[in-house]
């Protein structure tokens, strides 16, 4: 039979994933919440959870055979996916662990070990912004200055128009130490910072940090994947992290930490030790004892998830960032404040100003507010308080932290802009909420 | 417009509902429905290594996934820190312990270990501990135990000295005496012994472990603090951490206790010193006290750890509760191991009395099991042929030690079976004169492997040869 006219028809285009069947991934959400935090604990559609849970039931119907023939196969085409992602060199290069707390508690070890075999000294310094993530900051103190260093602490002007603003701040504050004769053995910086949001400028502030002579530079992006364009050889960092669950659609919990190869990448290791100790990060953390190791074996049918939208995971990246700017625009001209930052230096996330007559005096007032817009109007977003400096006239104090992920509706937006116009109606004041309010101490 | 989240104390989780009051214990048929998901068709004698969680927790598990992918931040702030310390309440009352504050939830045993090891490596890194303070342990200790000793002890310049304990074992009192001539020596070296590891219930060979007596001499003899690996404990002996008396005590839940993988929970005798251990991944919670920065390790799926009130909810629906079934595991895995080792006319690894759940059975010596790799390929060899999943130890005779002998020579192999509830089914393995006949009973009908005469003198050529043909790969075994 003469095969050329069949195989002349031509293939059909692969159907992108539709709005309805986005909805239908993300029914399960809470329906009357506006979920506008999508940058706190990230979301997972009901086919990967299924996935996870077939692998799930693999595990405990027969585990044994799944810990001798499965795991470790599962785990490295995991790696290799992230790899190619992250356009990382070598998949030893990569290891899988549970989210970013972890991945900091691994490196910021391998520095105390530093200190105690006697490659750092005491007083040699660690240089972070004053924004980095509260866990980092208490890792550092539990590893880092415990074993002698000291901490660099760099402000983050916020709100920021420019690159440059930070990239000021951060040589101003090296030079200072160099002045000083602290010798800089660890950069931590943020790709995309936590509160205020804020995309850094990573490959310049990494440049800055090989010119003054930093023996590690660490990037912390936990909201980095799905979030921001993550280019290993681009960024030129010695340690990367970034969540797999925030925006990249991973059940919880999974990260990655990439650790350029080096003589010293090697010494790296994982906290909790197993048989599989020394025989390399990468392969430490794929056995850490019995535990699910599901979420991490789900990575590349999150990858074919994704690669249903339009443009991949680059195509969500744009959309989010368009709508989520939109949103803030739209929040800020609704209630005459402003965003945070210039569109281009945000990402899925942007802040937006609060109008000051709430008056957020404090972080514990942007507890209450955060804890008062959940339980009376049904809306979950973060809320950021932004100490006055000296000197201001009448400045904001108060910003919310929208994001914007594929499950959202405009209505959601509209539905805190009301929320805040109702309480500025009602001359609201964060003072008029008891300090008892927030049930966490 | 108010919201359903809980606050203030209330709480919407699963196993808050009052469980239906029912006169009837759970019966065989719901014992098997419970565990439909394992494969039917293996003996899994295996329950030591990895558990089993019935289909109801599974349920309640999957309802806190649910409830937290849902409204993550309202999970967060408003149910995940009651839900915690609800199932720590329920462990502080299961092990006998004075104050919740005692309890910590880990992953696993593992995390536990690197816990309590990570601060000794700190002792020595701030100049607490001097070189070649010493850390003591059995030498059959789980490997990952003796390598968490490697990296944060020897690391650290602490030195090790190893209990070698005697196996096959008779009676408690030759593992105390052992135990004691050990820590003479180290003593006698001039050695400060700042920590001692001990084993409840050890897991390659498996027996349990006088632990009260040794803590006890571990006192007597002046080492600074005991830390009680009980891997295997809860669910299978008796555990009372009071009466024990070791400053660290830790065991796995979601082996015999029917979690869900994985949680286990760390006792920490409180004291000056508990105040000091962290967990190694560090969070919000840092220095707010181990079982509150245990409770947050970041964003993770913290359901394993939730689901222990719906656990003892299960468990008590058999006869006599967790004591109930715990003695008539010990009844049947006794049971099962004398009938192996009349039909295989080989030993049993330890007494009756020193084995709980678990059992070490000799193989015939005329499988020849040499080394681990043959100990490894004979492993899988069960699964893959016969489907039966059981771990086997190779024992190793130093010095002058004594071997066991059957009819044919020295017993070098071990199996270690598991009895849980019914639902494993048993492997009754024959060797039989010139023939090896391997067969599978209970609910299977004779699945044989006939060995040629002149390959039945050494089970490792026979499987090198099936390798050699390309019947099953070689694995890199660890028995856990």
């Amino acid at each position: 039979m003469n095969s050329t006219s069949i195989s002349a028809a031509v293939t059909p285009q692969p159907l992108f994933i539709t709005p309805a069947e986005v909805c239908s991934e993300f029914s399960y959400h809470h329906p009357s919440v506006a979920r506008i935090n999508n940058g706190g604990f990230g979301c997972c559609p009901s086919s990967l959870i299924s996935y996870q849970r077939q692998i799930q039931m693999q595990w405990l119907r027969q585990p044994d055979e799944f810990f001798f023939n499965q795991l470790q196969p599962g785990m490295l085409r995991s790696r290799n996916v992230i790899k190619d992602l992250i356009n990382a060199d070598h998949v030893d290069e990569v290891s899988i662990v549970d989210n970013v707390s972890t991945a900091i508690s691994i490196v910021l070890q391998h520095m105390a070990w530093g200190f105690a075999e006697g490659k750092f000294h005491s007083g040699d310094a660690t240089v972070m912004f004053h924004c980095a993530y509260g866990a980092v900051k208490k890792s550092v103190e539990a590893y880092f200055v415990r074993a002698g260093g000291y901490v660099i602490e760099v402000p983050l002007p916020f709100p920021v128009n420019s690159d440059d603003e930070i990239l000021q701040e951060f040589r101003q504050a090296l030079d200072k130490s160099k002045q000083n004769g602290r010798r800089v053995r660890l950069a931590i910086i943020d790709h995309v910072t936590f509160m205020p949001t804020v995309v850094m400028p990573v490959k310049q502030l990494v440049s800055i940090c090989r010119e003054a002579g930093i023996d590690h530079v660490f990037i912390d992006a936990a909201h980095g994947i799905g979030c921001v364009d993550v280019d290993m050889k681009q960024i030129g960092a010695d340690f990367y992290t970034s969540n797999l669950h925030k925006w990249l659609f991973c059940p919880p919990s999974a990260a990655f930490l990439y650790c350029r190869k080096s003589n010293q990448s090697s010494a790296l290791h994982h906290p909790v030790v197993t048989h599989q100790y020394g025989n390399g990060l990468a392969t430490e953390s794929s056995w850490i004892g019995t535990r699910d190791y599901s979420a991490q074996l789900v990575v590349p049918k999150v990858l074919e998830f994704v690669n249903r939208f339009e443009g991949g995971i680059d195509g969500i990246k744009r959309r989010n960032h368009d709508a989520v700017v939109d949103m803030g625009e739209m929040l800020a001209k609704a209630w005459g404040t402003q965003l945070g930052c210039p569109p281009h230096m945000c990402s899925s996330m942007v802040m937006v100003g609060l109008p000051a007559c709430l008056h957020v005096s404090s972080d514990q007032d942007s507890w209450k507010l955060r804890t008062y817009l959940r339980d009376k109007f049904g809306v979950e977003v973060s809320i950021y308080y932004r100490p006055p400096k000296d000197g201001e006239v009448g400045p904001l104090t108060g910003y919310a932290r929208i994001s914007y992920q594929v499950y959202n509706k405009v209505d959601d937006y509209y539905k805190f802009r009301d929320a805040i116009n109702q309480l500025v109606h009602d001359a609201f004041t964060c003072a008029s909420l008891p300090d008892s309010y927030i049930r966490l101490v | 417009m108010q919201h359903e989240y809980p606050r203030n104390g209330e709480s919407t989780h699963p196993s808050s509902k009052k469980p239906k009051l029912s006169s009837k214990f759970i019966t065989e048929s719901d014992i098997r429905d419970e565990f439909s998901h394992h494969q039917q068709r293996v003996a899994r004698i295996n329950n030591g290594s990895y558990g089993s969680c019935p289909d109801s927790v599974l349920t309640a598990q999957r309802r806190w996934q649910l409830q937290f992918l849902r409204q993550p931040d309202a999970f967060y702030f408003n149910v995940l820190r009651d839900g915690i310390t609800a199932s720590r309440e329920t462990i502080k009352d299961l092990i006998n312990a004075d104050h919740v504050d005692e309890v910590s939830l880990v992953d696993n045993a593992t995390t536990a270990a690197a816990i309590v090891l990570q601060r000794i490596g700190r002792n020595f890194a701030e100049g607490k501990f001097q070189k070649n303070d010493t850390v003591l342990m059995l030498h059959c200790a789980f490997q990952a135990v003796k390598k968490s000793i490697q990296a944060y002890v020897t690391r650290a310049g602490g030195s090790v000295i190893e209990v070698r304990l005697p196996f096959p074992v008779n009676s408690e009192e030759e593992i105390i005496s052992e135990f004691k001539k050990s820590i003479e020596e180290g003593k006698s070296n001039g050695r400060n012994i700042r920590l001692a590891i001990i084993d409840h219930i050890t897991s390659m060979p498996s027996v349990v472990i006088p632990v009260k007596e040794l803590v006890r001499i571990c006192r007597a003899e002046g080492i600074e603090q005991v830390f009680v690996d009980a891997a295997h404990a809860i669910g299978s002996v008796e555990v009372d951490v009071k009466e024990v008396g070791a400053d660290f005590y830790v065991s796995n839940l979601h082996k015999w206790f029917f979690c869900p993988p994985s949680v286990a929970f760390l006792y920490c005798k409180k004291s000056t010193s508990s105040s000091d251990l962290h967990h190694p991944v560090v969070s919000h919670e840092y220095g707010n006290g181990l079982p509150i920065e245990s409770a947050w390790i970041g964003t993770r799926d913290y359901s394993s750890q939730l689901v222990v009130p719906a656990v003892l909810e299960f468990i008590n629906r058999f006869e006599g509760g967790i004591n109930g079934i715990m003695k008539k595991n010990h009844d049947e895995v006794v049971k099962m191991g004398k009938m192996l080792a009349e039909s295989w006319g080989t030993n049993l690894g330890s007494p009756p009395e020193m084995s709980a759940a678990m059992i070490m059975v000799g193989l015939p010596s005329r499988l020849c099991l040499h080394s681990e790799e043959d100990a490894v390929m004979l492993r899988s060899h069960l699964r893959d042929r016969y489907e039966v999943e059981v771990p086997i130890f190779h024992q190793v005779y130093v010095d002058r030690e004594e071997g066991v002998r059957d009819k044919d020579g020295f017993i070098t192999g071990y199996v270690r079976i598991s009895h849980q509830l019914r639902m494993g089914k048993l492997a009754k393995c024959f060797i039989r004169n010139e023939e090896a006949v391997i067969k599978v009973g209970e609910g299977f009908h004779g699945i044989t492997c006939v060995l040629p005469a002149s390959d039945v003198c050494c089970i490792s050529q026979f499987l090198k040869n099936r390798i050699k043909g390309g019947q099953g790969a070689a694995r890199k075994n660890w028995n856990f």
